[in-house]
């Protein structure tokens, strides 16, 4: 089973989750990593679930066209938005205190 | 006799009333699968479906009315579910008629229903009864548990043929991409919900079978646009890949 480590606000949070679990989905459903996971639309429009990945990112598949439109250069920097991951590895992600707001409709068509 | 559950062995059996009928085994989403339907037949599809799936707020919300106030999760529950179809992030159904468009029909086409089936109203006119008349417990298993949670699993099959076979851009399958992640919540909720609450042994068989004629229903949907939109140009024989025992089995849906 995944082992997921969540920093927020300067304390981790750890649990297991089940293979193929999508962390945003636990959330909804009150589930680890709840209430400290932030997130939003869970369509891949907010940016509110975007992570920083510390560890574990070789396990991730390559992102997809929403986080490239939504992240953009972000991504080089290890920002991934969970809504769109479904994990079958272990996983330390980072929120930053401010959540990130999507890029413009123009740069992201820029990608 | 049936014994009451645990909620593994519960969740087990719902999996299961769902599975045997399977919309993913009807002759319309093999086609779809496929590649073989044409754009025209994806905007019939759409005229559909905008129907059964655009008043699923409205469903819901018949259902959150009648769940008792001690169930405040389930409730919660219900909020969020309706809450993120309409307005938490883009309007679920306008994603669908941005679909629709691009399949060459237009918005007031998709919102008229004189344009839809009469298999597709029969089921919504099943998800208004279910959700006005059912024990909420036993509709919140009928229509999030038999219906929404069978979503993703049918579009993580023909989300990736939109793009490859269909050549549709990102935009344009949005609609698909979104469901297989809101839905998986939307389903998980659903089950949280039964799993939790049906806690007598009659209502985890009426939960049962209410999850088996759900997907019945929408297996007969799937079918009937199929037979209505799809086979004068494509017959059953050119898709190949077609159980016998499943077709007779809509045959049987279709004539009762």
């Amino acid at each position: 089973m995944p082992k997921i480590i969540l920093h927020r606000g300067g304390t981790p949070y750890e649990g297991e989750v089940a293979e193929n679990t999508n962390l945003v989905v636990r959330a909804g459903i009150k589930q680890f990593p709840y209430p400290n996971l932030r997130y939003g639309c869970g369509m891949g429009k907010c940016c509110k679930c975007a992570s920083r990945v510390l560890n574990g990112v070789e396990h991730l598949p390559e992102p997809n066209w929403k986080e490239k439109k939504l992240l953009g250069h972000r991504l080089q920097e290890g920002y991934r938005l969970m809504c769109q991951l479904w994990l079958t590895h272990d996983l330390e992600i980072e929120q930053d205190a401010v959540p990130l707001t999507p890029l413009p409709s123009q740069s992201a068509a820029a990608d | 006799m049936p014994q009451l559950m645990d909620k593994v062995q519960f969740r087990t059996a719902l999996e299961n009333a769902i599975k045997g009928k399977s919309a993913n085994k009807a002759p319309f989403s093999i086609a779809w699968a496929s590649g073989k339907l044409s754009r025209g037949h994806l905007a019939r599809w759409a005229e559909n479906h905008f129907h059964y799936v655009g008043p699923f707020a409205d469903y819901l919300a018949c259902i959150y009315a009648r769940m008792p106030d001690r169930y405040v999760d389930a409730k919660d529950f219900l909020l969020a579910n309706m809450y993120e179809e309409e307005i938490g992030g883009d309007r679920h159904t306008d994603l669908l008629i941005r679909f629709a468009e691009a399949c060459g029909t237009t918005r007031e086409r998709v919102m008229d229903p004189n344009n839809m089936s009469p298999t597709t109203r029969g089921l919504q006119s099943w998800c208004y009864a279910v959700s006005m008349r059912e024990d909420p417990i036993v509709a919140v298993a009928g229509l999030v548990v038999g219906l929404e949670s069978q979503v993703p699993s049918i579009y993580r099959k023909q989300t990736p043929t939109l793009r490859e076979k269909y050549k549709f851009t990102d935009e344009e399958v949005e609609f698909f991409d979104l469901h297989i992640v809101s839905d998986e919540i939307h389903g998980e909720r659903g089950y949280q919900i039964v799993l939790e609450h049906a806690d007598t042994v009659d209502l985890q068989q009426r939960c049962l079978k209410i999850c088996e004629i759900g997907a019945q229903m929408r297996l007969l949907y799937t079918t009937a646009l199929y037979w209505d939109y799809v086979a004068k140009e494509l017959p059953i024989e050119e898709l190949g890949l077609v159980e016998p025992s499943v077709l007779a089995y809509e045959r049987e849906l279709l004539q009762a």
